[in-house]
Order: C-alpha cells, then sequence, then structure tokens
C-alpha cells in the first residue's frame, strides 16, 4: 500500500542522507544537488579531497564534515554514522557520490523501509532489471564477493557491495567499522546480522559510466579486500 | 672460521643489548633472548645443530637454520603488521574526532544545517 504523502514527508524529515566523497569534483555537484531537491538533511563526509569537491559543496545546502586526511571509504562511513547519529535522525541512506545510484531508488528504499517489516534495506544491482553497462569481471567479481559476505554473515544477500542502503537509527546505533577501506561493506553486514537486524534487498538500477567505473575498485584490489577482512577477524 | 667469531660478537652484543633493554615486555624479550642463545649456540657447535636437524628428519643443520630463519622473519613480518594496523585504528579515531569537533564547532543555519565545510585544507 502506497503511503500518503504527508506520512512520507515526516519521514523524510527524519531521514539523513549520507554520501562519502574523495576527490569527485566532476560529479558531485549534481549528485548532490538532486539529493537536497528530495532530502532534506544531506550529509557529506569529504574524505579529505585535494580536488574541487570543497568548493563545490559550500555552494550546496548539506552539511560537510572533513577529514584532513584521506582514511578511506569505510573509515568515512563510520565518521558519517557518528555524526549522523548525534542529529535527530530515524532513517539513514547512504548514497555514492559518483552519480551511479537514482534518488528514485533511494526513496524506494526508504519506503521500504519505513513500512516497517524491516531494518535495512540493501539496494540489488542483481534483483530484477541487470546493470546498466556492467562489465563481466566487475560482475564476477561482485558475485564472488556477496559469496564471501553470505559465507561470513549467514546472510543469502544477492549483492552486499551496493553503495545505496536505507537503515533506522536502531541499526546504525552500536555499529563499529574496524575496516577503513572498502572491506567494511562485509564487515557492516556482519554487524547488521550480529544484531539480530532483519535486511531486506529491493532492485536498484546502477548506472555505470567511464567516470564511476574508473572510481570503482580493480578486481585486483579486491583480494585487498579479502586479505583485510580476514586479518580484520583475527584483529577482533 | 673468522666468521664464526664475527657472527659470535654480533650475536653476543645484540644479546647485551636485549638484557639492558627497559621496554620490551618479559614474553617478548625472553623470547628473543631465547631465539640468539640458539643462535649464539649453533654458532660455538654446529654440529649440534646437524643432530637437532637429523632429529626432526631436516637432512643439515643449516637447512634447519634456513627454515628456522624463515619462520621467525614471517612471524616478525606478521606481528609488525598487526601493530601497523593497531596505530592506523588510533590513527583514523583521531583524525575522526578532529573532523566531527570541527563540524560542531560550526554555527548553525536557522534551517538546522552546517554552515558549510571546515575552512581547513587536507594534510
Amino acid at each position: 500500500m502506497e503511503k500518503p504523502d504527508d506520512d512520507f514527508a515526516g519521514i523524510l524529515r527524519k531521514t539523513f542522507v549520507l554520501v562519502r566523497a574523495y576527490n569527485e569534483g566532476l560529479v558531485i555537484g549534481p549528485v548532490v544537488a538532486e539529493l537536497c531537491s528530495v532530502f532534506p538533511h544531506v550529509v557529506v563526509i569529504d574524505d579529505a579531497s585535494t580536488d574541487d569537491t570543497q568548493a563545490i559543496l559550500r555552494s550546496l545546502p548539506v552539511s560537510v564534515v572533513t577529514h584532513l586526511v584521506n582514511l578511506g571509504a569505510g573509515a568515512a562511513m563510520q565518521t558519517g554514522l557518528r555524526y549522523i547519529l548525534e542529529q535527530d535522525a530515524d532513517y539513514i541512506v547512504t548514497f555514492d557520490a559518483d552519480g551511479q545510484h537514482r534518488v528514485e531508488d533511494a526513496l524506494a528504499a526508504l519506503a521500504e523501509l519505513s513500512s516497517g517489516n524491516c531494518d535495512v534495506v540493501y539496494g540489488s544491482r542483481f534483483l530484477g532489471q541487470s546493470a546498466v553497462n556492467l562489465p563481466t569481471a566487475r560482475r564476477l567479481t561482485l558475485k564472488a564477493a556477496v559469496r564471501l559476505s553470505n559465507w561470513t554473515s549467514g546472510t543469502r544477500l544477492t549483492d552486499a557491495h551496493n553503495g545505496l542502503r536505507a537503515f533506522s537509527r536502531k541499526a546504525a546505533c552500536g555499529v563499529t567499522l574496524s575496516q577503513s577501506g572498502m572491506a567494511y561493506a562485509s564487515e557492516l553486514t556482519n554487524e547488521f546480522v550480529r544484531r539480530g537486524m532483519r535486511i531486506h534487498e529491493i532492485p536498484v538500477k546502477i548506472i555505470y559510466t567511464a567516470y564511476s567505473l574508473g572510481k570503482g575498485q580493480s578486481s585486483f584490489n579486491s583480494m585487498n579486500i579479502l586479505i583485510d577482512l580476514l586479518v580484520g577477524r583475527f584483529l577482533k | 672460521m673468522t666468521f664464526k667469531y664475527v657472527l659470535i660478537a654480533v650475536l653476543g652484543g645484540f644479546l647485551t643489548y636485549l638484557l639492558i633493554l627497559p621496554r620490551k615486555t618479559v614474553l617478548r624479550k625472553g623470547f628473543i633472548i631465547s631465539f640468539v642463545v640458539v643462535m649464539l649456540t649453533f654458532s660455538v657447535k654446529p654440529e649440534w645443530s646437524t643432530a637437532l636437524a637429523n632429529h626432526v628428519g631436516v637432512g643439515r643443520g643449516v637447512d634447519l637454520l634456513f627454515y628456522l630463519s624463515h619462520l621467525v622473519l614471517f612471524f616478525i613480518a606478521f606481528m609488525y603488521y598487526i601493530k601497523f594496523k593497531d596505530i592506523e585504528l588510533r590513527f583514523t579515531a583521531l583524525v575522526r574526532e578532529l573532523a566531527l569537533d570541527s563540524s560542531r564547532a560550526h554555527k548553525t543555519r536557522p534551517g538546522g544545517q552546517l554552515a558549510g565545510p571546515p575552512d581547513a585544507a587536507p594534510l
């Protein structure tokens, strides 16, 4: 059943969108501007960008938290969660800065989350419509990553490394990410599962461009992610 | 045989340094000292390493020492990797606190948003 507009407007007011950015000056302006047109609270974690990302963000109605040193995606995510949990947020949506996500998918994830049937919603590029322009090597890498993530967390997800997620305040509270890099995605899932959060997936469309593919992880780096996860387990 | 004396001198110096070094834990200090003492013993009595090698199924004493050296080096590298990861975690926490403190310090707009990014430039 579709939610009444007033109810959903109330949900939007309690929703904070978390965007991590590192040298995204070429695309971050339109991406964040579109988010701001829908979501009243957008938080950008600038992970020590050296391009004009900061200058672009100054002209937008967003909250910006700036790392003085580049730390990595996982560290930026943890900083964003810390910041947002200090605000009046009931729902958190994570959204990539490189323009590969659609705002309508973020709204769909939020609608699913606010239905109360789950605590966490993951976008999946492998449900429903196929991802646009997804290279075969990347597809295979992602499939291997999700198998590993499902194996370590005991979940049955179809896409564990999708940056589009929505989760409740309850789910975010107590999340402690020790992985600074891209391995945080699997660690985040493990944290949700460990604390008994209900995870749903919805189909989303990822639009791959030359830019987003260039910013993404190489297949070789996925081996580093695997090593980080294994060492992270040892350290915990 | 000249190298034997060089080896004994270097290991003896290292052992002395370890004994007067105050900042190592007892366990770690004990492990390193034991290793150096074994190496010193094998330098003086190389035939003992061969006997030990034969006892554990390795042909020559030098081979046994070669394998053991690899294991010890791998262990040391792993320990330093763990140490490095620990320092990285502390560093990350420090940078995060600085970022959050800086954001909190900013005045808020009437609409509740922060006034924009801090002025600090990335290092």
